[in-house]
């Protein structure tokens, strides 16, 4: 027993955000109604249990901080390069299209002009967890409307990221504050951009190979990053959420962030379900409600013009009409930003709760709307086609995009696979190899071959690689554990080859899909003893085979496959790698 | 911004700069936290410190017992390594004795006692993962001495963290400790069964659940008035790791947990004031336990139960740094002001020294072991290798086979079958048994040594093959002045043209071969030459018929590999 008690609000918010995210999701909602709900549970509005403490507080900034953090570090120009220009058009008038119609709507409602304008900057279109969760697990993500919709997603985060740092800025009073505030911020905002582009070319690209095989060191360093952008952003009076993007943003140029990405996550989610909860917290019901008759209305007038204001925009860039049509279904929620710029507006003192709670209350009913038509988007295109089809033309067609399928994937890059690699390479149209050392990838680009740093266990790195597309799989693990996730990952189609080091494990393995295992000291094993049977039975056999042997090992090309990565973790270790052979 | 996020801040930058430093140096990162808190962590009031410190002991009992395996505990309960405690009761003996002598009362001096007995796992089986990757017996012995460890650091912290310490009070916190592992062992069966169902693969969720499990054990922990790390090791062994059903959120736990580590690392050293003598002196006195009497107790106390001089070195060289359980224990002491602050100063000193210093001694441990033979350890070793091993007095034209795992064993029976002689050369006790019974002859001792080989009669030998990849073994085998033929084993193409170029007869290239193979196999099913299911039951069949041929037993973990 301590006399310093666990943060006892913190407590209680973990343990009942799971709770009520179990019950969402049995429902099929997502887990950030399921937080906001929470709060409104916990706070004022029905029980009135919590006030939170300073770490709560703190936890749900760093959530926040976090979450802008993983959103730059998502923002691989690269991903989104071939439709780039379509993109900046449609994310561009959407944002003004929105917003205005969001205004025309606040201000027809009867809010007051500052209201009116708050609600018009807070209330964004697309809420990105959403949407990418959704469109990840229906395997859409990379298919042209998901690109579309994400593409936009990034655009507007740029823009969010603005609207952020004027509404932290102050002074907005008049129209001259305003302009004043929008240029300053610009030139700042600038000023840490162009600090986060110098770096991220040379500073960056060599600190993070230096300490990329250290996975703690790795971690830490990057936070220690974001951390020093926001206090940078915090010294010019700008919002922690810009340093924090910026931050991601140079970060996610280099080959690491996807891994980085994979081990931000987590954290992110835990962090950002205290920010969620505490939106739900400052709400009295009363101020929930208080504008419910106006938040149903703007919501059912928003997702309906917001439909057509991206189906517009989409269908004018020459894509097809399906496209068109699923992108813009996918977009018909409030952001969860809406609710990040709402908590700052009452923070600054331009709105009240109650409008903090029309702005809940609308993202609470159109994403949980939302979900079920995107999880029906397919179903319900096909009802309405028939409307639409009037929309179609022959110049409307899709750009192909990049993306892997039907491809092969190779799991570790060593002195196993690497003899494979030309073989695939000759046989799929694709070939990636994932490896979680700096040097391999380098070496792999260097080779022409699509690489990838992470580890495997990673679900974005999984994803990235188009793990479940695939054809063929090679896993140069030898952990049994690690290869058995990945057997229950793939489809039945895949061709798969693993490695084991034992009898028993190659077993279980080939029981669960696995088409061939390797089985390296058992080869080893054979192959010594046989060799030995020759040397004293049949002298000139083991000569010739001998020679055969060193003339390979002699013309095999150099490589360091240095030590491993020093590590804290016991789970990522690859523990007994081989044969236990001992000294 | 909350002004502690902007502590935060600064605290975390500070560490960033640090671990750059430790990472250029090739230093261990956790005195690199410690300093950076020493330096920075007073921005950060301490109350939120001492909270954060909490959260953070909490989740790094909670991954440790995540990760725990029941596997593991068997490994070493039978591999009989009492060695593990005897070291820790004669160390925490004289560790007490020392504390008295100091002049603590009998609480602190248990407290010291504590400190100068355990040794840190994350740094210490940090330093030899390669060892432990490559399963060499010294890397394997490390590990489950820290197991062993941390597993009596639980208890320790069960029986010593409490207000009360009457016969009573104690018999009751055992029980509650009972209770929490039957309680663990209860969610585990059955309620993390069902939230798994209930979350439907939702990583998300899974990983708040099981945070809120560590809550809810932590909250029962501090109701029944024991520590939370015990509670937090209860709540982790409840979590099932089931890499097909819930991998990302153990990803995800890890990640939580390296944040809140981090950050108690930092705590620690920010709780540290400038150090008076009389810490220094106490610090400089915990160092040299740590640093001195410690290995030296672990050596001996191998060598009594059986391991050979160069592993019982090695394997001491890994435990000799103050344990991140110290670091807790005192924490937790001093919040419940049984500590003296001097001692808790001294304690972190000794700990950020001593995982510096370890790091420096793995570093030259050859230089080491060859100090400590020639300061007499040497007799040792001659005494205890012929005492194990069984030669006949004049072995001609043998095999020579080192290493008694799954190659050696196949080179043997090959031997037996074309009525060879031959020798192995085997230093894991846990093979002991195995070599008897198996082996006409064999040397017990290791292979890096001089007096091994003249036991093995190597210079009357035809051919020695080495079935161990450790490039410094190689070396040695290569060094021995004999015209034996040499077969060596390597882990990379690379080195084994070092190894031909200075004299190997031949190398095995086990991944190379492999390799081949796969090449071979993927063309075949590629082109449609073998069809993948076809080439699946062959491979089935390849290996019931190898294990006809009376390899059984090679092909189950638990007969000889034991990492």
């Amino acid at each position: 027993m301590s006399e310093i008690a666990l943060a006892a609000d913190f407590a209680i918010i973990i343990v009942v955000a799971a709770a009520v995210g179990l019950v969402a999701k049995q429902t099929g909602q997502p887990t950030i109604i399921a937080y906001i709900l929470t709060g409104l549970l916990l706070g004022p509005a029905v029980l009135g249990i919590i006030t939170p403490g300073e770490l709560t507080e703190t936890m749900a900034e760093l959530g926040l901080g976090f979450l802008l953090f993983l959103l730059g570090i998502k923002m691989r120009l690269d991903d989104i390069k071939e439709i780039l220009r379509p993109i900046v058009n449609i994310a561009v008038l959407q944002t003004v299209l929105q917003t205005a119609l969001a205004f025309g709507i606040a201000w027809i409602l009867g809010f007051t002009f500052v209201e009116t304008v708050i609600i018009a900057l807070a209330t964004v279109f697309g809420a990105t967890p959403i949407i990418v969760k959704i469109l990840t697990d229906k395997d859409e993500i990379t298919a042209m409307p998901g690109k579309i919709d994400v593409g936009v997603l990034i655009v507007q985060d740029i823009y969010l990221v603005f609207v952020l740092a004027l509404l932290t800025a102050g002074q907005l009073e008049t129209a001259t504050e305003v302009g004043v505030t929008v240029v300053t911020i610009t030139i700042l905002i600038s000023l840490i951009g162009l600090f986060a582009i110098a770096s991220s070319r040379f500073l960056l690209p060599r600190l993070f190979r230096r300490i990329a095989d250290n996975k703690d060191v790795f971690f830490l360093v990057a936070i220690s990053w974001a951390f020093l952008f926001i206090l940078i952003a915090e010294e010019m009076n700008l919002s922690l959420e810009v340093g924090a993007f910026l931050a991601g943003m140079s970060i996610a140029q280099l080959p690491y962030s996807t891994e980085l990405e994979d081990r931000i996550g987590p954290i992110t989610d835990f962090f950002i379900l205290v920010f969620f909860v505490s939106i739900g917290l400052q709400l009295e019901a009363a101020d929930l409600f208080a504008y419910w008759r106006e938040a149903i209305v703007a919501s059912v007038v928003l997702m309906v013009g917001n439909f057509w204001i991206m189906f517009y925009l989409i269908d004018r860039e020459g894509f097809s009409v399906e496209t068109s049509f699923l992108g813009s279904l996918n977009m018909i929620q409030v952001s969860e930003f809406s609710l990040v710029v709402g908590g700052i507006a009452i923070a600054q003192g331009y709105i009240e709760e109650p409008i903090l709670g029309y702005l809940s209350l609308m993202a609470l009913l159109t994403m949980s709307v939302s979900v079920y038509i995107i999880n029906y988007n397919h179903q319900i295109y096909e009802r309405v086609q028939p409307v639409f089809s009037r929309w179609e033309s022959e110049e409307k067609f899709d750009v192909e995009l990049p993306g892997y399928r039907d491809h092969a994937v190779v799991i570790g890059y060593d002195e196993i696979t690497r003899n494979v690699l030309p073989v695939l390479d000759r046989e799929f149209d694709q070939l990636v190899v994932v490896d979680r050392k700096a040097a391999h990838r380098e070496e792999l680009e260097r080779s022409g071959y699509d690489a990838i740093y992470g580890d495997f266990r990673h679900t974005e790195v999984r994803k990235a690689a188009g793990l479940t597309r695939a054809s063929f799989v090679m896993s140069s693990s030898s952990e049994l554990e690690v290869n058995k996730a990945l057997l229950s990952e793939l489809p039945e189609e895949t061709t798969v080859f693993v490695e084991a080091n034992w009898i028993d494990d190659a077993r279980e393995l080939y029981e669960l899909g696995a088409h061939y295992v390797v089985l390296s000291t058992q080869l080893t094993a054979e192959r010594a003893g046989e060799y030995l049977e020759y040397y004293f039975e049949e002298p000139e056999t083991f000569k010739r085979l001998m020679r055969a042997d060193i003339e390979e090992i002699r013309e095999y090309p150099d490589e360091e496959f240095g030590v491993p990565a020093l590590t804290l973790t016991k789970i990522d270790e690859d523990r007994t790698r081989d044969g236990g052979e001992c000294q | 911004m909350t002004e502690l996020l902007t502590a935060l801040g600064i605290v975390f930058v500070v560490m960033g700069a640090f671990l750059l430093c430790a990472h250029y140096f090739g230093l261990p990162i956790v005195p690199a936290l410690i300093l950076s808190g020493v330096l920075s962590g007073t921005v950060v009031q301490e109350e939120s410190l001492l909270e954060i410190a909490q959260w953070g002991i909490a989740f790094l009992v909670f991954v440790y017992g995540v990760n725990l395996e029941f596997d593991d505990i068997r490994t070493v309960v039978r591999d009989g390594e009492t060695a593990a405690f005897v070291q820790f009761a004669l160390v925490g003996g004289i560790g007490y004795g020392v504390g008295l002598v100091v002049g603590y009362d009998w609480l602190n001096a248990a407290y010291f006692a504590v400190a100068a007995g355990l040794s840190s796992t994350i740094v210490g089986t940090a330093l030899v993962e390669s060892e432990i990757r490559e399963n060499l017996v010294h890397g394997r012995l490390a590990t489950s001495i820290h197991f062993v460890q941390d597993l009596v650091a639980v208890l320790l912290i069960l029986v010593l963290v409490a207000e009360t310490f009457s016969l009573e009070a104690v018999g009751q916190r055992l029980a509650v400790g009972v209770g929490l592992l039957v309680l663990a062992f209860a969610t585990s069966r059955y309620l993390f069964e069902y939230l798994l169902e209930l979350a439907e693969g939702s990583q998300e969720l899974l990983l708040i659940s099981s945070v809120s499990i560590l809550i809810g054990f932590l909250a029962i922990s501090e109701l029944l008035g024991v520590s939370i790390v015990v509670g937090a090791f209860a709540a982790g062994l409840s979590i099932k790791r089931d890499f097909t059903r819930n991998l990302g959120m153990l990803n995800g736990v890890q990640s939580i947990r390296d944040f809140f580590v981090a950050l108690f690392f930092v705590a620690i050293g920010a709780l540290v004031s400038l150090p008076t003598v009389e810490v220094a002196v106490t610090a400089t006195v915990l160092v040299v336990l740590t640093l001195l009497i410690k290995p030296l107790v672990t050596t001996a106390t191998l060598l009594r139960s059986g391991y050979e001089t160069r592993t019982a070195t090695l394997t001491s060289l890994t435990l000799d740094q103050v344990s991140e359980f110290a670091l807790i224990i005192a924490i937790q002491a001093l919040i419940l002001g049984h500590l003296v602050r001097d001692l808790f100063d001294a304690i972190v000193l000794a700990a950020a020294i001593t995982m510096i210093t370890s790091s420096l001694t793995k570093r030259h441990e050859d230089r080491i072991y060859e100090l400590l033979l020639d300061a007499g350890l040497d007799t040792f070793h001659g005494r205890k290798t012929d005492e194990r091993s069984r030669t006949p007095a004049d072995l001609s034209d043998h095999v020579i086979v080192v290493g008694f795992g799954r190659i050696g064993r196949q080179l043997v029976s090959q031997c037996e079958q074309l009525d060879r002689e031959y020798l192995v050369i085997e230093n894991d006790p846990a093979r002991y048994g195995e070599l008897q019974e198996d082996c006409a002859n064999f040397v017990f001792g290791d292979a890096m040594d001089e007096y091994t080989w003249q036991k093995a009669q190597y210079r009357s030998a035809r051919l020695i093959i080495s079935t161990a990849e450790t490039a410094d073994l190689s070396e040695r085998v290569l060094d021995l002045d004999t015209d034996a033929e040499i077969l060596l084993r390597s882990t990379s193409a690379e080195r084994a043209r070092v190894l031909l170029e200075r004299g190997a007869e031949y190398v095995l290239v086990p991944d190379l071969l492999a390799g081949e193979q796969l090449t071979h196999l993927v063309e075949a099913v590629l082109t449609g030459e073998i069809d993948r299911e076809a080439l699946r039951e062959s491979h089935l069949e390849s290996i019931d018929e190898f294990e006809r041929a009376g390899y059984t037993a090679l092909g189950t973990p638990k007969f000889d590999d034991v990492s």
